[in-house]
């Protein structure tokens, strides 16, 4: 089975089934014809068996009819992200040898501003009828006015479920962007696993609200498609705030969600989570980061009817481990666990020297089995996934066979000569209730902190207070900094990276300090 | 003296160790409890007080006592200056 294979099905028993209800709403039929015309337009335009297709348009049915067009035509899609700078865009684009770009106009003007061209050789306009002027040899294709043409395919090229669907390009820790590559089996085994998990069908509304190249994505879009469910689009606009995102909820009557637990928060703070409800929602996904409990009790408390799983693994091995909370967890809990092997994945954990740790006993997490990616996409190099793979997330097995997250094994650092773990450090911050997020960092030697509060009462020595209650001395930040907010990354992850930077460069517009009245 | 004194290592704490919030802080906050002080800020602060006071501090006058508060501080620091500084100024 393919991705390519999923959408023709429904199309044939369900064709006016509406498979992506966004700013436009295209029906399984529509889906499949523009596919399958997209898919002919790129073949006509030279597309080879494992080309790379951009995918440079905002979240839409025409995106997803991109991907699932490239695809039948044998490429490889590759989601760009409409909110990376052009100097970040054009790494990837050379990176990975783009030829062929589907994007939407506007974005199109701000490449051909920054000069980001090379070695794109064809445009796919997803929309408008005018042309703009550039460089030879490029040449634009106006993809929408050849639809009725064209809507059949001849025949899909791919054959191998082995074969490269998508590359999703992640940062890396040295700052390059890496492209971890998935097959279709890497991404139908976690989407057949999830979609049984929760018995998806097609009475099932799932909202879209991850990026596109965010890995979250890969559930919304083809475990929707594969089960002939509706895929909603909460689109980039909506979901920068919490009382538009809980609108669409309930305009929408979506029923799955899957989104990073931030997303979920800005609901509670700042779209009235806990008096408005979300009754139509049965399911929660959440993943990405880790979930603080008492925000996690609060949304459980709101959205009582729905199960809750907390999926966990980095996109290259997509999701391989999976928890549900069937309860809110109790007030004085430090996390929930996250769970157990999932989409048969096999699963240990090891000390330095690769040998087993004891129950209890904190080492690294690897994965072997089906979800963990062919490899990384190298300047057109494929460097092959080593098995099992090291993930560089510190986890321990629990007596219950469940295992806990303790942080990523890179963030791990040393002050005064103490082993610090960061995400130790973060996980108290986040336990304060006047406290809605907080980084750690080791700067110069020195334990920084990053907080935003809750509410305007919450002072520095607050915070140093309850640290000193819950942690040693050497790891109570000897700095903290109270600030309105933090970065996000276009994942809507907060941003470390852009939050070091600004502290060690002192860029208050980045971290806008808060400055109480009476200072 | 005293006052300037005083004002002089609550300035010091809540512009080193508290990024400028003094909420919640006076000269009887507790440095130890409330997580200010630690091996570090402890030696940091003991090289603040004797280059601002002029003064020489040893081992034997630091302890949890006299690294309590302020307060504490403040009146290790008196001790240790000539009388005639302190009956001066107030």
């Amino acid at each position: 089975m393919r991705l390519d294979q999923l959408v023709s099905p429904w199309a044939k028993s369900s064709p006016h089934q509406v498979a992506v209800d966004g700013n436009e709403v295209f029906t399984y039929a529509e889906l499949d014809q523009l596919a399958n015309c997209f898919a002919n337009l790129i073949l006509a335009s030279g597309l080879q068996l494992g080309d790379r297709v951009g995918i440079h348009l905002p979240r839409s049915g025409r995106a997803i009819a991109a991907m699932l067009g490239t695809v039948r035509a044998g490429g490889i899609y590759v989601p760009l992200d409409p909110g990376s700078p052009p100097a970040r865009m054009q790494l990837i684009v050379r990176d990975c040898g783009l030829r062929h770009v589907v994007i939407a106009p506007h974005l199109l003007n701000s490449w051909i501003a920054a000069s980001v061209c090379e070695p794109v050789e064809h445009y796919f306009l997803s929309e408008g009828t005018n042309s703009p002027e550039l460089p030879q040899p490029c040449r634009v294709h106006l993809w929408f006015e050849v639809v009725e043409s064209s809507p059949n395919l001849p025949g899909s090229p791919g054959e191998s479920p082995d074969d490269l669907a998508y590359i999703l390009y992640t940062s890396g820790s040295t700052g390059v962007p890496k492209g971890v590559m998935i097959s279709h089996r890497n991404a139908l085994v976690f989407v057949n696993w999830a979609a049984e998990q929760i018995s998806l069908g097609q009475t099932d509304r799932v909202a879209s609200v991850a990026p596109f190249h965010f890995d979250l994505s890969v559930f919304d879009i083809w475990a929707s498609l594969s089960r002939g469910a509706t895929i909603v689009i909460v689109d980039e606009v909506t979901v920068i705030s919490g009382s538009r995102m809980l609108d669409r909820i309930h305009e929408k009557s979506i029923n799955v969600w899957y989104s990073v637990p931030s997303a979920l928060v800005l609901m509670l703070e700042n779209g009235a989570l806990a008096e408005r409800g979300a009754a139509s929602l049965r399911v929660v996904f959440f993943a990405g980061e880790v979930f603080p409990i008492k925000y996690l009790r609060r949304t459980m408390t709101a959205i009582s009817n729905a199960r809750f799983l907390n999926l966990f693994g980095p996109t290259e091995t997509n999701v391989c481990l999976a928890y549900e909370v069937k309860s809110p967890p109790p007030v004085d809990a430090t996390a929930v666990p996250i769970g157990t092997a999932s989409c048969d994945d096999v699963i240990s954990i090891l000390d330095a020297e690769g040998h087993a740790v004891a129950d209890g006993e904190v080492g690294e997490l690897f994965v072997d089995g089906p979800t963990v990616m062919l490899g990384y996409w190298d300047a057109g190099r494929r460097t092959l996934a080593k098995h099992p793979y090291a993930t560089g997330d510190l986890v321990s097995r629990r007596d219950d066979g469940q295992l806990m997250y303790h942080g990523r094994r890179d963030h791990m650092v040393k002050v005064h000569g103490y082993r610090v773990e960061l995400g130790e450090v973060e996980t108290t911050l986040n336990g304060h209730p006047g406290i809605q997020e907080a980084l750690a960092f080791a700067i110069d030697q020195q334990l920084v902190a990053v907080a935003v509060p809750a509410g305007p009462s919450l002072s520095v020595l607050d915070v140093k207070r309850y640290c000193a209650t819950r942690l040693p001395k050497y790891m109570i930040p000897s700095d903290i900094r109270l600030v309105e907010r933090l970065p996000r990354t276009s994942s809507g992850k907060a941003d470390r990276v852009r939050a070091r930077t600004a502290l060690v460069e002192s860029d208050v517009s980045t971290l806008k300090p808060i400055r109480p009245a009476q200072l | 003296m005293e006052t300037r004194v005083r004002t002089d290592i609550q300035q010091y704490i809540v512009t080193t160790w508290l990024s400028g919030d003094g909420r919640g802080f006076d000269d009887n906050t507790d440095l130890q409890q409330n997580g200010i002080l630690d091996s570090f800020s402890t030696l940091a602060l003991i090289g603040f007080l004797e280059e601002t006071f002029k003064v020489k501090l040893a081992p034997s006058d630091i302890n949890a006592e006299t690294l309590r508060n302020v307060n504490t501080l403040t009146q290790m620091v008196l001790g240790k200056l000539a009388p005639s500084n302190r009956d001066n100024t107030g």
